[in-house]
């Protein structure tokens, strides 16, 4: 059976990393051999999974008290960003020379952690390493925490455009060339322009670093290839993952378009959070409200059955109010729904019990093979 | 919170808790009071204007209500508009800048476009009109969490990354509004999710030596205690057993409300600061009307 990829997508504050583990939970829970790469989990949620720190290598999460007889497994892991990215240096280093250099650079290590996209393409890379190793049924990521959920579908471009060759040929162009006098001497005013903004050093510091980069162009550039190759497969699924909000709606037709433009494959949207109706809306008629006990003040008595007469209503109100935002979602795909939970995941039950409202989901996903 | 000498609030929080919302709020209540107010968006977002029924993005200053501006920054018009105030030759920026190579190089500069988005802000705040400042409060909606940590951090990146030489000069001016306790401070927004306290407790944290920039914690999405007495409500529950329903539905509201009690009571330990309250709005597509009532719980004691 070929391995399976589900990417979960989404704006900050919608409950994506808890979603992600989840989901990877259920399938796992299904008899499924899952992998899930989490990052920056809330430590709560990287207890209840039992991965403490930063870590690539996989951790296996402990299934047996959960389910009797249960033949899944699942491993999570929190993406390691300089672990990472150092490994793909060494990967692709023609020489170890060019490996120390660029580990020990200064601004190396400043770019290892902020250069925009970079965190991104670390994601996809340690899932592109999983996938390699054909270990697992499933791969479950999360991804990094974004203003908005089109962010991590533009990022690895964006890394690969900075990585590319460009860059440094054009720093270190060949001055002996008759045919590049023209061209030279615009390079040496925008080179003249930049040491002016950025400051001599500072350009000198990046210029070096480009170059000894630049080694291992060819290495990046084949590799993203690999990579959009592979989320572009139909073995791969963007899920986004999405509140009941007007934010979210604008929100969701633009991943649509740019997984279209993009041409990469749409698995479908988990809402979360989303007030369940109540099978009765209406206030609770005052017959049928119990008689004010002995022991009750009169007067809290009232007040409490005037509460309780008035929740139908309230709780029909919030969710008509959810359903709205989902079915502007449904117009394009299929929808699931998460209710609002009132629990605080601290350990593995706990995650069960959100995992449990993403069978259809998963099942979908991840459709059971005869 | 706006204090006669305070030029700029800087609205921080977890993703998704409402930080656009309370921006316009604050921005409403400020130009209630009379004072010219500039909202100001990052990263080309255009949440604001809407809100306000003038969408689309502008990185001029727009007007949308009495007294009240917006203004979206992306990092590519800050360094134009940058790169302009030091060059003063637009040929000279289409060289540099528009040159396909380039521009990644540009880009690459670690902090850079957080930091033109702090320049930005530094330039509007010394902007004079007819000899008095143009805007008497800015109030800027910031990236979410880790990214508006760094983005406050930007200067200080730039100082360490530059060492000398004018982007260094730069970062020092902005650095200093920024971390100028009277003329900057910092409002915090939360919700009462038991995750999003922790998030903003660690946020509060990693401000270090900010922290005494901020000036209140908003806590947003407050739902209304059912009755006032929840705290009797194990006793009087079996009272209710002949209406399942209802009972699960106060269940619920009740452990809400001690929820939204005890995160309360967590920023209060946690930052020193009594969080002012914003309430639950049924009605999620804010407009004017929702906006203003919001403003008016955001009392500033002024």
């Amino acid at each position: 059976m070929s391995q399976r990829i589900l990417i979960c997508c989404g704006a900050g504050g919608v409950g994506k990393t808890t979603t992600s583990a989840a989901l990877a939970l259920r399938l796992a829970l299904d008899g499924k051999k899952v992998a899930v790469i989490t990052i920056d989990p809330a430590l709560r949620l990287a207890d209840a999974l039992g991965i403490e720190s930063l870590s690539n290598t996989p951790q296996a999460v402990p299934l047996q008290g959960l389910s009797k007889g249960c033949t899944g497994h699942l491993d999570a892991m929190m993406l390691d960003m300089k672990a990472t990215f150092d490994s793909i240096i060494r990967r692709h280093s023609p020489s170890e020379e060019v490996q120390n250099k660029l580990l020990q650079s200064r601004y190396y290590r400043i770019v290892s952690e902020k250069l925009a996209g970079s965190q991104e393409f670390m994601a996809m890379e340690r899932l592109y390493q999983l996938y390699t190793d054909g270990q697992y049924d499933v791969i479950v990521v999360d991804t990094p925490p974004a203003q908005n959920a089109v962010d991590f579908l533009k990022a690895p471009k964006r890394l690969a455009g900075v990585m590319s060759e460009g860059v440094v040929k054009w720093m270190s162009r060949p001055k002996d060339k008759v045919g590049f006098r023209l061209l030279e001497r615009s390079s040496h005013t925008i080179m003249a322009v930049m040491k002016k903004l950025v400051g001599h050093q500072t350009v000198s510091e990046i210029a070096e670093f480009f170059s000894l980069i630049s080694e291992l162009a060819e290495g990046f550039r084949l590799r993203s290839m690999e990579m959009i190759a592979l989320l572009e497969s139909e073995n791969s699924a963007f899920v986004l993952i999405s509140a009941a909000s007007p934010a979210a709606r604008a929100e969701s037709e633009r991943f649509l378009e740019v997984l279209q433009e993009n041409r990469l494959p749409f698995g479908g949207a988990i809402v979360n959070r989303v007030y369940k109706a109540p099978k009765d809306p209406d206030r609770v008629p005052e017959h049928k409200m119990p008689l004010c006990p002995p022991s009750v003040d009169a007067e809290r008595w009232r007040e409490v059955c005037e509460a309780i007469a008035a929740l139908p209503p309230l709780q029909a109100q919030l969710a008509a109010g959810d359903a709205r935002y989902c079915a502007a979602l449904a117009d394009n795909a299929p929808v699931w729904t998460v209710p609002k939970l009132t629990l605080d995941i601290h350990d593995l039950k706990s995650l069960v019990q959100v995992s449990d409202h993403l069978k259809k989901a998963s099942d979908h996903l991840v459709p059971k093979t005869p | 919170m706006n204090s006669g000498k305070t030029r700029i609030l800087v609205v921080i929080g977890k993703g998704g808790v409402g930080k656009t919302t309370v921006t316009a709020a604050l921005g409403l209540r400020a130009a209630a009071q009379g004072k010219r107010v500039l909202m100001v968006e990052a990263a080309g977002a255009e949440r604001l204007p809407p809100l306000f029924e003038r969408p689309g993005r502008s990185y001029a200053p727009r007007q949308c209500a009495p007294n009240l501006y917006t203004l979206s920054i992306t990092a590519q018009e800050a360094i134009e508009d940058y790169v302009m105030l030091r060059l003063r030759v637009r040929a000279l920026y289409k060289l540099v800048f528009g040159n396909r190579i380039v521009g990644p190089f540009i880009n690459a500069v670690p902090g850079l476009q957080d930091l033109v988005h702090l320049g930005k802000i530094y330039h509007l705040e010394g902007s004079n009109k007819r000899g008095r400042p143009e805007w008497d409060l800015i109030v800027f909606d910031a990236p979410s969490t880790g990214h508006g940590l760094s983005m406050l951090a930007a200067p200080q990146t730039m100082m360490t990354m530059t060492r000398a030489g004018p982007f260094h000069e730069n970062a020092a001016v902005v650095e200093r509004l920024f971390s100028d306790r009277e003329k900057t401070k910092l409002v915090l927004v939360a919700n009462p999710d038991e995750m999003v306290v922790n998030e903003t407790l660690d946020l509060y944290s990693r401000l270090e030596d900010r922290k005494d920039q901020v000036t209140s914690v908003v806590l947003n999405e407050f739902m209304p205690a059912p009755f006032p007495s929840t705290h009797a409500w194990p006793d009087l529950r079996h009272h209710f057993d002949a209406l399942p329903e209802a009972q699960q539905l106060c269940d619920e509201a009740v452990s809400r409300t001690e929820a939204q009690n005890k995160a309360h009571n967590r920023i209060v330990e946690g930052t020193g600061c009594t969080p002012m309250i914003l309430p639950f709005l049924l009605d999620r597509d804010l407009k004017l009307p929702e906006l203003q009532r919001l403003a008016q719980y955001l009392d500033d004691g002024t």
